[in-house]
């Protein structure tokens, strides 16, 4: 049993290859030898991971991936426990449909990061492009649980469909929220236009301004309760720098959208 | 035993189990936290005819409070399981949720055994109401003329300590008085304890049952009354002409074996004979704080019986 799970990539990759295998806590059981003869795709082909990778280290729930990793997708997919440190940028669907555990990603992520997550944390230091806690194609929900942290800036369409957990990011692209049926997403900088539309119950926080929808209709500025406690949770579990004017500032409210059930809301902060 | 000139007692004061539960509750600032507090804590000294007992533990700096503001912890406990989350709901939705700028938290959060404290009173929202996951707990926020109430769904529930006594044996009422009111200090703010009586003195301790009155849960305590002592069988030394009383519930024996020390010592002054203790020949609880062992630094003293497991502490 090692203190960790060290997969260094040997070579760059010359094609995307597909490694859901990647996830630390069916690591947890495995000696080296198993662990490098787990398969990744490189579409209906498979490849042993121990061709890809150089593994250092067995029977662990902490795993390292090393290495320029931007056309390694899928890793963390379905991932229930454990912590993965990924040191670098990563590519798609880092984290989708993760249950639970921890991923770090040290640089950027690729499309769908944390599509369908169901719980657990998943931190990106760097950028996300589209679609972050967003839905698998074709499937009714988004992210079910858990956190997303975005330091830098998400593309198109994050939280689209999202059901339920926190999602917060710097800034976004449009259509943020897209079809939100509940949940939270938070955005401390820019939001995109568009954000909102086809919401259900979902809340998106405006820390640093929107374009409010059309759709949706002014209810009051107050300060809400609920979201001095999870401005506060986000700051002491992932260090994020939010201050006590946001934490209990006041925020105006919109309800919307209206072209549906009218239950979700548009919370934007105002500074003072 | 003596601490300064004042005699321990050999006896011990008698407690039973109680369940309980830690309410915090937060607000704009201190003064609307205690006035949600006060009221929430009102009329409810004790069980025989409260229904349940509660007082405020300490008050929280915002740093210690789950939103960053301002805020009191409340204990309140009851005799039975079934009967804790009725009381509960009633005090938070007419003390809590009706006072401006609240919000409601449960303080036993890593307590496995819950109540659904949130989850009715959110459908005072009228279908209105809306739920946030926050770091894998539910919170209700239900709409307010004000704006929005937040209470946390589910509370964790303590089985805890109730009955934890001691007696102050003086010389005249003031010195009683004195005496009690400087154990109140000593003791107010340790974790995990209350004094749910007035300024957590009681002068009216209470004798099972009644002589003349049938039916009466309880009535005047003769044999420590001293207008009494010369047509009753008393219990009261040469010299004692008052004598005052200090209830304690808390959510583990240690507790409050902590605090009857820290409280006991600073009764121990100028006016006071001696410190006893109330108990029922071990009949009524299985719970035995003796005065000696605590006052020599013993406080691990094991219950006879279901000894709680020490609640977790916010």
């Amino acid at each position: 049993m090692s203190d960790r799970i060290t997969l260094t990539l040997r070579s760059p990759l010359e094609r995307a290859l597909d490694a859901d295998a990647i996830a630390p806590d069916r690591f947890a059981g495995l000696g080296s030898q198993e662990i490098s003869a787990l398969p990744l795709w490189d579409g209906r082909n498979s490849v042993a991971l121990g061709d890809v990778f150089a593994v250092n280290g067995e029977r662990s729930q902490t795993v390292a991936l090393e290495g320029d990793l931007t056309r390694l997708n899928g890793v963390g997919t379905m991932m229930a426990g454990g912590t993965l440190e990924i040191h670098g940028s990563i590519g798609n669907a880092v984290g989708a449909r993760m249950r639970g555990g921890a991923i770090r990603v040290q640089g950027s992520a690729g499309d769908d990061a944390g599509s369908a997550m169901a719980g657990g944390s998943l931190v990106i230091a760097g950028d996300a492009r589209d679609r972050v806690g967003g839905a698998l194609q074709g499937a009714s929900k988004g992210m079910t649980g858990g956190d997303i942290i975005v330091r830098g800036s998400a593309g198109r369409e994050c939280g689209a469909r999202m059901r339920r957990g926190i999602l917060y990011c710097t800034s976004v692209g449009a259509g943020a929220g897209l079809g939100m049926i509940a949940g939270n997403i938070i955005v401390s900088a820019a939001i995109g236009d568009g954000a909102g539309v086809g919401n259900k119950r979902g809340t998106i926080v405006a820390l640093g301004g929107i374009m409010v929808p059309p759709t949706y209709a002014y209810a009051c500025t107050y300060r809400p309760p609920h979201l001095s406690l999870m401005l506060l949770y986000l700051r002491s579990h992932y260090a994020l720098s939010l201050d006590d004017a946001q934490l209990h500032g006041l925020f105006k409210r919109y309800s919307g959208d209206l072209a549906e059930i009218g239950k979700g809301e548009i919370l934007e902060w105002q500074a003072t | 035993m003596e601490i300064r000139g004042v005699q321990i007692d050999d006896t011990f004061a008698e407690a039973f189990g109680m369940r309980g539960v830690r309410i915090i509750i937060t607000a704009k600032n201190e003064k609307w936290a205690r006035e949600s507090a006060s009221k929430l804590t009102g009329f409810a000294t004790s069980v025989i005819a409260c229904k349940c007992e509660a007082a405020v533990e300490r008050e929280l700096t915002p740093s210690e409070t789950p939103d960053g503001r301002p805020g009191i912890s409340v204990l309140l406990f009851t005799m039975d399981s079934d009967s804790l989350p009725k009381r509960v709901i009633e005090r938070i939705g007419q003390t809590v949720l009706t006072c401006p700028t609240t919000a409601c938290f449960d303080g036993l959060p890593d307590l496995p055994d819950r109540i659904a404290i949130g989850k009715p009173l959110r459908t005072f929202g009228d279908g209105f109401q809306a739920s946030k996951m926050i770091g894998g707990q539910r919170y209700w926020r239900v709409p307010v003329m004000e704006g929005e109430f937040l209470i946390q769904e589910t509370f964790g529930k303590a089985k805890g300590v109730g009955g934890g006594n001691f007696l102050i044996l003086a010389e005249s009422a003031e010195a009683a008085l004195d005496a009690a009111e400087a154990a109140v200090g000593a003791m107010s703010g340790m974790p995990g304890v209350i004094l749910p009586f007035p300024g957590g003195i009681v002068r009216s301790g209470s004798k099972v049952g009644a002589k003349k009155y049938k039916g009466m849960i309880a009535s005047t305590n003769d044999a420590f009354a001293p207008t009494l002592r010369a047509i009753a069988q008393t219990s009261l030394p040469a010299g004692v002409n008052s004598v005052l009383e200090i209830v304690l519930d808390g959510l583990d024996f240690r507790s409050i074996a902590k605090a009857m020390q820290m409280g006991i010592d600073a009764a121990c002054r100028e006016g006071v004979r001696s410190i006893t203790a109330g108990n029922y020949g071990g009949k009524l609880g299985p719970y035995h704080f003796h005065l000696r062992k605590i006052m020599s630094g013993d406080l691990d003293d094991a219950p006879k019986a279901d000894a709680p497991k020490p609640a977790a502490a916010t």
